[in-house]
């Protein structure tokens, strides 16, 4: 047995860079870490004293390459949608139960084939290939359905994911909106894009008690109402394809506003044609 | 353009208008779901403000509620009303961009202008959001190939398959000249377009058109054949099928409206020619003895119809074999290629195959479900 731990971080370089050395010395022990502050307390915990080689925490690999070199080239793309291994590597560790250590295992038994990621043949590939789309279906509905308030100049939103994709979609966000910045909650971090107009990094984060005085009331306001005038409008109840509605605003995303939660009620209640003018004649 | 310009139109509040005129456009929502929605490069669904600039038309056409001389209320939004919504319903993340239409203003040339309008006030304030329009039939090259500057996709709809079809229902536009050349251009601009900005700029939206299902009777056989040919010549992806809906004050008021699941199975067959590579000879045995689709899966039917091309065997069937098995669809079509050998059911199921669907046409490793016949001792 090997005496050997491999120290990575959980990050797609970490990651590449661990199922390498893994690759060289199958019978090594795997540990992550997010960085090296936590990386010394989870040695100094384990009371460990065997040869550790740290990889991935110095950014120092040219992941493309390294993941060539590792898995192979795709021989043709399984879907339209999915991303590279790089892209694929990084929506899985964002995933709320993703171990990185044996993602990292999974890579090695692929046998160097970049397909095995993806077809979901095998139960691990199933899980990790599921494990992405669950991130990026996550991703999506938050930029299906989030909808952020202009708050003291600052188009704000919070986010509740069980997944780590904030940062994600501050970014996203941030790109619809070049000319605001714009601010990502979740939990105790606050993702900020655009900073520059606030005079910091242009992509940043920090406590989001920092931005405790802005107001997430979300209370309805104008552009609320005239967005029902619109989506009622759009209606013709006799063609409504409900099966369809109710796919494209799942029931599991209408919590992530009130738009979309009032959304998905006309989806499975239609919309009333009752108004206050049926009463006052 | 104020509400004051159109003739017979009244005073109405913003929000007055922005409903008359967002309801112009619900005859032509495709698949009646959610509001106006397109898909993004990434596969992501993005809602859409969709809206018509005005519902005064100068146009007849006989299905259409809009149509000049038919008794309704008439409105229209100014381009800096447009642009105002657009960015109120932008910013809350409401929609990801807009899409416009309009009545006919005078000329397609005046009412695309209007439309370019909105597109250029919308991008000179920093709108990066995407822009459909569908512009009229007749549209001056000169305007859409302005358009083309702004939008990420525009196109003309060309409602029938011939042109003797089209002067019944349109009576104004000529379809060989307004339709099928703009069809063209459209093309051409397309490709110029996507040349230019390259697929990592901003999305070009492929060609793309539209049908009125069932206004005309045109038999579904005439349809499909018209959308294979539009692929092969003005390389449309995407066609889009409207139900026909009966508008009273029409003159086709009185004719049936056209049935859902028509629409649905049309779309379905229409999926067939674009991601599956067939044609539409190859639908021949599906349709009735009218040409007409029937309301069951086109390709479970062709495989019915068809039975001497099954079992294939997943292990070494080739692609296009494998994309006529009920139940395996492109991706999952090269799950299987890049995954074998597949030994049972269970790696495909993983693979995202509708087992259940495919099991009657496949076989495993010379293993297949057995049907009644053999069993009765018959004989595979």
């Amino acid at each position: 047995m090997s005496l050997r731990v491999i120290a990575f971080m959980d990050n797609v370089e970490g990651v590449l860079l661990a199922a390498y050395e893994l690759l060289q010395d199958p019978s090594a022990e795997l540990l992550f870490a997010k960085d090296m502050d936590e990386l010394r307390s989870k040695i100094a915990f384990s009371g460990t004293e065997r040869e550790l080689k740290a990889v991935g925490f110095r950014p120092s690999a040219d992941c493309t390459t390294l993941a060539h070199k590792l898995l192979g080239k795709r021989t043709g793309r399984l879907s339209p949608r999915d991303p590279d291994v790089e892209g694929y590597i990084s929506l899985v560790l964002r995933h709320s139960s993703c171990d990185p250590a044996s993602l990292v295992r999974f890579i090695c038994s692929c046998n160097g084939s970049a397909d095995l990621l993806y077809s979901g043949k095998t139960p691990a590939g199933k899980k990790y290939y599921n494990y992405m789309r669950d991130v990026s279906r996550s991703y999506h509905r938050l930029s299906m359905f989030a909808r952020p308030d202009l708050v003291n100049g600052i188009l704000s939103v919070k986010v509740d994911s069980p997944h780590r994709i904030g940062d994600m979609f501050c970014r996203w966000l941030a790109g619809k909106n070049p000319d605001l910045p714009v601010a990502v909650l979740e939990k105790e971090t606050a993702w900020i894009g655009n900073g520059r107009y606030l005079g910091l990094e242009n992509f940043t984060h920090i406590r989001s008690s920092f931005l405790g005085s802005l107001n997430f009331s979300g209370a309805p306001d104008d552009i609320d109402d005239l967005w029902d005038v619109y989506y009622d409008s759009q209606m013709i109840p006799g063609r409504r394809n409900k099966g369809h509605a109710k796919h494209l605003q799942p029931k599991a995303s209408s919590y992530i506003s009130e738009m979309s939660a009032r959304d998905r009620y006309k989806v499975e209640r239609g919309i009333s044609s009752c108004t206050l003018d049926n009463f006052t004649g | 353009m104020t509400n004051q310009h159109v003739a017979g139109e009244h005073h109405f509040t913003l929000t007055e208008r922005m409903r008359i005129l967002s309801e112009g456009t619900k005859y032509d929502s495709c698949n009646q779901s959610a509001v106006c929605h397109a898909f993004g490069p990434d596969g992501r669904c993005i809602q859409l403000y969709k809206t018509l600039l005005t519902n005064a038309c100068a146009g007849e056409c006989t299905y259409c509620p809009n149509r000049c001389g038919r008794h309704s209320t008439r409105a229209s939004l100014t381009p800096e009303e447009i642009v105002r919504i657009t960015w109120s319903f932008y910013r809350r993340n409401a929609v990801e961009g807009l899409f416009l239409s309009s009545g006919i203003i005078g000329d397609a040339e005046r009412t695309a202008e209007k439309q370019l309008e909105v597109a250029r006030l919308l991008r000179s304030q920093g709108f990066t959001g995407y822009i459909h329009m569908r512009v009229m039939p007749g549209t001056p090259l000169y305007l859409l190939e302005e358009i083309a500057d702004y939008a990420n996709k525009f196109g003309v709809n060309a409602e029938t398959t011939s042109s003797v079809n089209y002067s019944e229902i349109c009576p104004n536009f000529d379809y060989t000249s307004d339709v099928l050349q703009r069809l063209q251009w459209t093309r051409d601009l397309i490709k110029r377009k996507r040349r230019e900005v390259g697929y990592g700029g901003r999305i070009v939206g492929a060609n793309d058109t539209q049908f009125v299902v069932g206004a005309l009777n045109e038999p579904d056989r005439e349809i499909i054949g018209t959308v294979d040919r539009f692929m092969v010549e003005y390389e449309l992806r995407r066609p889009y099928f409207m139900s026909f809906d009966p508008v009273p004050s029409t003159p086709l008021e009185n004719q049936l409206p056209s049935p859902r699941w028509r629409e649905i199975r049309l779309y379905q067959t229409s999926y067939l020619l674009k991601d599956y590579g067939l044609k539409a000879f190859d639908f021949d045995a599906v349709y009735d003895d009218n040409g007409f689709l029937v309301d069951t899966d086109p390709k479970i039917l062709l495989a019915m119809s068809h039975p001497e091309r099954f079992p294939v065997n997943v292990n070494s069937a080739s692609r296009e074999e494998l994309l006529l098995v009920p139940g395996i669809g492109p991706v999952s079509a090269n799950r299987i290629i890049q995954s074998r050998p597949i030994s049972s059911e269970k790696e495909l199921m993983r693979m995202g195959i509708v087992v259940s669907r495919a099991r009657p046409y496949i076989e495993i490793n010379g293993r297949r479900q057995t049907n009644l016949s053999s069993f009765m001792g018959a004989g595979a």
